[in-house]
């Protein structure tokens, strides 16, 4: 197997100002991960574990404050998360059509899409009216359909699969299978163990920024499940 | 990224947040006119009404310097909170730290052309008939847009360090209104030695009497220290704009983390 990312001796540190105290958070400190190309790997843990911060790192959005990352050459690599960056004002048409572009898309390209974004969305006419005026559930269907979009060997997925009701998140699910493919390699982060033992071969728990556990999946969940 | 994705980027984000603020206001675009009006309105009733002011010509004095000023005040203060405004996508994609302020500013700008338009306008229907010395105009602006770039930058940069200079920013512009001879005539400082410092230290009192100078009065501008202004502005910018390549990492974390 073929390394597709590698963190070593990894550590965050944000600075905090609570109530005019100044002090330090330690997100991760001293983690250790290598990443497999192909791999499906879930990442668990508690609200503040440091998931997003790993993921971020992982995505290049900001270095580590300490030791190293190492993503193979030629490997492109995307964050999806959902119900950030949409603009307020925009409509959900404007709002997927900058997301495609900003995906890398040409305007012209980024507009053949648009119908397809809107119909699996479901959202019908609220599709053309501003975002300010959608449901937290609506958002995050916008925000499923537009990252659908991306294709990039290494998918980060933050949170993705929690759109809706039922029905529309077993269409998500399914459409994101489709993306699935043995190459890819996919790290998922989600609080559902369902979609965690659904699609992951292994999953990593961290809690207070370090890894507690790393095995295969029915082994972590299980542990993890006993602990909490 | 390449340069032709960038400037598309910019040009689609500056285009669709002008289609979102005309919806969100009644009178949609023709904001873009009536704003400047209003504020040429206020000073006019004020320092002509009722302070009596001695500057000739004062409405059309008045309508180059605010006119032109606008494009700056505005879009620095807009492009100083462009990256804290932005924070969920920065926290999301590895982007061109600089694309965000460069979008605003481009909007900005846009929305600028129908106040030149309506300078010009303004200019003939009052018998400032056009003349060799308007196309002085045309460097005049790209040197003002330049100038706003580097100022949009720094302010971008400012704001994502502490929001405090948000407020500093605003309180900024205000100084330059008064600073800037918007309203009031530079060639009324007695002392020559003031009024040279003055266009030396202050680029936008500077550009605001030039424009006059090229518009009003059938001057050409000094065309020394046009040059030597756009040189400066020119290397500053590009060390801001390497310094914001340089640093994105830490511009991200302090967007996304404070």
């Amino acid at each position: 197997m073929k390394p597709a990312l590698k963190l070593s001796n990894v550590g965050m540190r944000f600075a905090m100002n609570s109530g005019g105290e100044k002090g330090h958070f330690q997100a991760l400190s001293e983690l250790d991960l290598e990443v497999n190309r192909g791999d499906k790997l879930g990442l668990i843990g508690g609200n503040g574990a440091g998931k997003s911060t790993l993921l971020r790192i992982m995505a290049g959005i900001y270095p580590p404050g300490s030791g190293t990352v190492w993503r193979a050459p030629g490997l492109s690599i995307a964050l999806l998360s959902l119900g950030l960056g949409f603009k307020n004002d925009l409509t959900g048409r404007e709002n997927a059509l900058l997301a495609a572009v900003l995906q890398g898309m040409s305007k012209s390209e980024a507009k053949t899409h648009l119908n397809a974004i809107g119909e699996f969305t479901e959202l019908g006419r609220f599709y053309d009216e501003p975002v300010k005026s959608y449901s937290s559930g609506m958002r995050t269907r916008l925000g499923f359909a537009t990252g659908l979009l991306l294709d990039t060997d290494i998918l980060l997925l933050d949170e993705i699969l929690a759109v809706g009701d039922q029905s529309f998140r077993n269409k998500a699910r399914e459409a994101l299978s489709q993306k699935l493919t043995e190459d890819r390699t996919v790290i998922l982060v989600h609080h559902a163990e369902n979609a965690i033992r659904e699609i992951c071969s292994r999953v990593v728990w961290i809690e207070q920024g370090q890894i507690k556990a790393d095995g295969a999946t029915v082994e972590v969940l299980e542990a993890y499940a006993n602990a909490s | 990224m390449t340069l032709k994705q960038y400037f598309s980027l910019v040009d689609t984000i500056a285009r669709l947040s002008l289609k979102a603020e005309a919806r969100r206001y009644y009178f949609g675009f023709w904001w873009w006119v009536i704003e400047p009006l209003l504020y040429v309105a206020v000073f006019y009733i004020v320092f002509e009404q009722l302070l009596g002011t001695r500057t000739p010509d004062f409405l059309m004095f008045l309508i180059v310097g605010k006119f032109t000023f606008i494009w700056f005040s505005k879009t620095v203060n807009y492009a100083g909170n462009s990256l804290v405004a932005n924070a969920g996508l920065i926290g999301r994609m590895d982007l061109p730290k600089t694309l965000f302020p460069m979008a605003v500013i481009l909007e900005c700008t846009y929305r600028q052309t129908a106040v030149f338009a309506l300078l010009g306008l303004a200019l003939i229907i009052d018998g400032h008939l056009p003349n060799a010395y308007w196309l002085w105009v045309l460097p005049l602006i790209a040197v003002e847009a330049l100038l706003i770039v580097l100022c949009g930058f720094i302010a971008s940069v400012l704001v994502c360090i502490k929001r405090d200079f948000a407020l500093l920013i605003n309180l900024g512009m205000l100084f330059l209104l008064f600073m800037s001879g918007v309203f009031w005539d530079l060639n009324a400082i007695g002392d020559p030695s003031t009024q040279e410092a003055l266009l030396f230290w202050n680029p936008v009192a500077f550009l605001l009497h030039s424009f006059r100078q090229a518009l009003l009065w059938q001057q050409t501008p000094d065309l020394l220290h046009l040059f030597g202004l756009t040189v400066f502005l020119g290397c500053a910018l590009g060390l801001v704009a390497n310094g914001m390549s340089r640093y994105r990492y830490y511009l991200a974390q302090r967007v996304v983390t404070t």
